[in-house]
């Protein structure tokens, strides 16, 4: 079974909420859209105050080259253009809409017929991919249009689909690849054709036999489809975390190395998570805005029948789902946006859902407040478990005394915040907190030092 | 709901932890330590129990009078230490010698240099050298029991004291008579399981070996730096007897006697004190052997294993900038 070659650690899955049907959420009396859906500049608002918006209508454009379209997530009136907290407690201009029944924008194909049929145009499904605002949803949400355009120069050898889902807790991925295995090969498919039909592999992970088993056998009915859905493979992965971090699935499907500060691309890689080819058909096929995804309400402390995997939309505030769900118990002492091992701690639950929400996770005080920090015993564990082959210990050290010269020397920019250091250390040293700062200042450092362009 | 708490990501914790680590360590030497206990008896009881509590006591009362630091007695370290430095010395050796080993390993070694984690030298090997040079005498009156006594006289012995006549058990370790030019004739199965006469942690291989196996499968440590030690030695003792099988003593006998298991297992693989990447622990691995074996082949102690693994711990800082492990995505 392949895996990647450096590092890693095998925390409990605790895929508690696994079987959990993805239920849809009702709409709430008002949502709030950020226009920070996306990595890259924020969008700019195209809405007035007092405008009616239908739903998957355009209410802002991209800010930017890497910026993206955002798109109303309901019908309503707008109520407001202004700065709103988000889930980190910074401010950000959201559109507030107050929320009326649904009636969908022109254009959009709202029935449930499979599309199999793959548009030859690769501008066209370029566009299509652009205006209806698909970014990654893998957790960068970086703009999926411009992932799929690589630079002259490059070409794709391989395009990943990461159905890895290797953070712990999280069940989104695999409900939607156990729910929708067809349209995800579809949306594969269609990446695939503009990619130019190189090799595709759907990679996921050994703990998910039933989304792996759904997906095998969609590809297998697709596959009577014709030649577009050749040159596809579900491949097993084996259960081991950041078995989905992007620079990992490249090695463990493709055994190359991303070079330092270097692109999948220049290895001849794409990869897309696969909610990414979720969205990708729907903006393609039917023409649909990426304004819906799906997200894991899950905990420890929930009892069985409270676990759920949601489809919701875009400007949902995150206490009406955590209502929706039951609300919050009261045990819970931190709310986690995204795994446990590289989501946001929600300091405002206020906030509400962007495209790349993937779980509202529940963890009590015992599970997850961190314990004094003691002397480093040098067991070289954390060198063990960074999938980057960096030296955590060492980078720690230099970072608490500001040496910024032997930071970049050690590589310190490498690192993906993946969090298996701190997650292993036994002397609770805060080795990401020091590294995670430390590594900011020398990608400044190194960005300020090159030419510009 | 309480308020809520915010903090940067990984949100959860492997539950290991230092004390964790070092409690298997202790659990690791339980073998060779039950195996000790029935071989030399009462006395052997005593030894460990002066030496784990004079380290767990002095490491308690340096950091809280003397340093007026948290207390570290919670985290284990000073109980590995304690065991260590029983396993390192003779059963017949005087209270007093070994509170002064657990003065220089803890007091010394270890806290002045800042304690857990930032010693250069391991406490315990650093205690051996010092007792071994200190007190010679008292430091090498090995009860070592002789060939041809049954595994039960030698238990009645250890426990009532019975008596199997005067030349029952010898003064000499087996690495001494060699040293001596004396012929050494060891039934090297039987002393897989005991017979090795040396300091009560070394009488047994097998106990040592399961203790190694038990820190692989709990992945206290990795197995490099023990492996190169073990493959050095038997490669460099190897030539040296193929040579001169009358000079030089066989690759098993240097790998069963004296300090060599016991080094290897518990003390060469000190978190602390070795390299921190594989590849340095290689490195640190062979020096070790091959100072221990040219030691023993040429030097005028019998042992060298104490000595090597404080030579080599000395280089550390070295190693640990010289290999490094390899990093993702670079040649």
């Amino acid at each position: 079974m392949k895996t990647f070659r450096i590092g890693g650690v095998h925390p409990n899955d605790s895929k508690i909420s696994r079987n959990c049907a993805i239920e849809v959420l009702p709409l709430p009396q008002t949502v709030y859209i950020s226009m920070a859906q996306h990595l890259g500049a924020p969008a700019k608002p195209v809405v007035a105050v007092g405008d009616r918006v239908k739903t998957g209508q355009v209410i802002a454009e991209p800010g930017g080259f890497i910026s993206a379209f955002v798109h109303s997530s309901v019908t309503g009136t707008v109520k407001s253009i202004g700065p709103r907290k988000d889930l980190a407690g910074n401010n950000m201009t959201h559109v507030e809409i107050l929320v009326e029944p649904d009636e969908w924008a022109e254009g959009i194909d709202l029935s449930d017929t499979l599309v199999t049929e793959i548009p030859s145009d690769r501008q066209f499904i370029l566009d299509r991919i652009k205006n209806n605002g698909v970014v990654g949803l893998g957790g960068a949400t970086f703009p999926a249009h411009v992932k799929l355009n690589p630079p002259p120069g490059k070409t794709a050898e391989c395009l990943i689909l990461n159905g890895a889902e290797c953070e712990p807790y999280l069940t989104s991925d695999n409900r939607i690849m156990i729910e929708q295995s067809s349209r995800i090969i579809i949306g594969a498919a269609i990446m695939k054709q503009v990619l130019g039909g190189c090799r595709t592999v759907i990679g996921i992970e050994e703990n998910k036999p039933e989304a792996i088993k759904a997906m095998s056998d969609a590809l297998a009915e697709l596959g009577k489809c014709g030649a577009a859905y050749s040159g596809i493979e579900v491949m097993v992965l084996k259960k081991k975390y950041p078995q989905g971090g992007e620079k990992q699935l490249i090695d463990a499907v493709m055994g190359r190395q991303v070079k330092s500060m270097g692109l999948p691309i220049d290895v001849g890689a794409v990869v897309q998570n696969v909610a990414t080819s979720l969205a990708v058909y729907d903006a393609v096929q039917k023409n649909m805005p990426l304004i819906t995804n799906t997200m894991t309400v899950t905990g420890n402390c929930l009892p069985a029948d409270r676990q759920h995997n949601y489809l919701f939309r875009i400007g949902f505030p995150l206490s009406f789902v955590a209502e929706q769900a039951g609300g919050v118990p009261q045990e819970v002492s931190k709310i986690i946006s995204g795994g446990p091992m590289m989501g946001k701690a929600v300091a405002n639950l206020d906030a509400c859902t962007v495209k790349g929400s993937s779980s509202l996770l529940y963890m009590t005080a015992e599970q997850t407040v961190r314990k004094q920090e003691t002397n480093c015993i040098r067991c070289a564990k954390c060198a063990d478990a960074c999938p980057m082959g960096l030296e955590p210990f060492l980078l720690n050290k230099l970072a608490r005394n500001g040496m910024y010269d032997a930071l970049e020397e050690n590589g310190v920019h490498d690192c993906i915040e993946c969090g298996c250091c701190l997650y292993t250390c036994p002397a609770n040293i805060p080795l990401l907190d020091t590294i995670r700062l430390a590594k900011g200042d020398v990608i400044k450092i190194i960005r300020s030092r090159a030419p510009k362009k | 709901m309480n308020k809520l708490i915010v903090s940067p990501s990984p949100h959860i914790h492997s539950k290991t932890s230092t004390s964790s680590l070092m409690r298997d360590v202790v659990i690791a030497m339980l073998p060779a330590v039950l195996v000790s206990v029935l071989f030399y008896g009462w006395a052997e009881l005593e030894v460990l129990l002066v030496s784990v509590v004079s380290c767990v006591g002095l490491e308690y009362l340096i950091t809280r009078f003397m340093l007026k630091r948290p207390n570290t007695i919670c985290d284990w370290s000073a109980a590995v230490t304690g065991v260590l430095l029983a396993l390192n010395v003779p059963s017949t050796c005087p209270w007093w010698i070994i509170f002064t080993g657990a003065v220089i390993a803890i007091g010394v070694a270890k806290l002045t240099f800042g304690g857990l984690g930032q010693n250069l030298f391991n406490p315990a090997i650093t205690a051996r050298v010092f007792l071994l040079i200190s007190f010679p005498t008292q430091m090498t009156a090995w009860s070592a029991p002789k060939a041809g006594l049954s595994l039960s006289q030698v238990i009645s012995h250890a426990w009532t004291g019975t008596d199997f006549g005067p030349d029952a058990f010898t003064g000499a370790t087996p690495l001494g008579l060699a040293k001596e030019g004396g012929s050494v004739h060891m039934d090297y199965l039987n002393s897989l399981f005991f017979n090795i006469g040396g300091s009560v942690g070394e009488i047994s291989a097998l106990a040592l070996i399961l203790g190694f196996a038990y820190l692989l499968v709990r992945r206290v440590i990795r197995p490099h730096i023990t492996l190169s030690i073990w493959a050095t030695v038997i490669i460099f003792s190897g030539i040296f007897w193929l040579i001169n099988p009358d000079k030089f003593t066989d690759p098993v006998f240097n790998m069963l006697t004296g300090g060599m298991l016991l080094g290897s297992i518990f003390m060469a693989t000190d978190y602390v004190t070795s390299p921190m990447s594989p590849k340095g622990g290689i490195v640190f691995g062979v020096g070790i052997g091959l100072l221990t074996m040219i030691i023993r082949y040429f030097g005028s102690y019998p042992e060298g294993m104490s000595f090597s693994i404080l030579i080599m711990n000395a280089t550390v800082p070295l190693l640990n900038g010289w290999f490094k492990s390899k990093k993702f995505g670079r040649a």
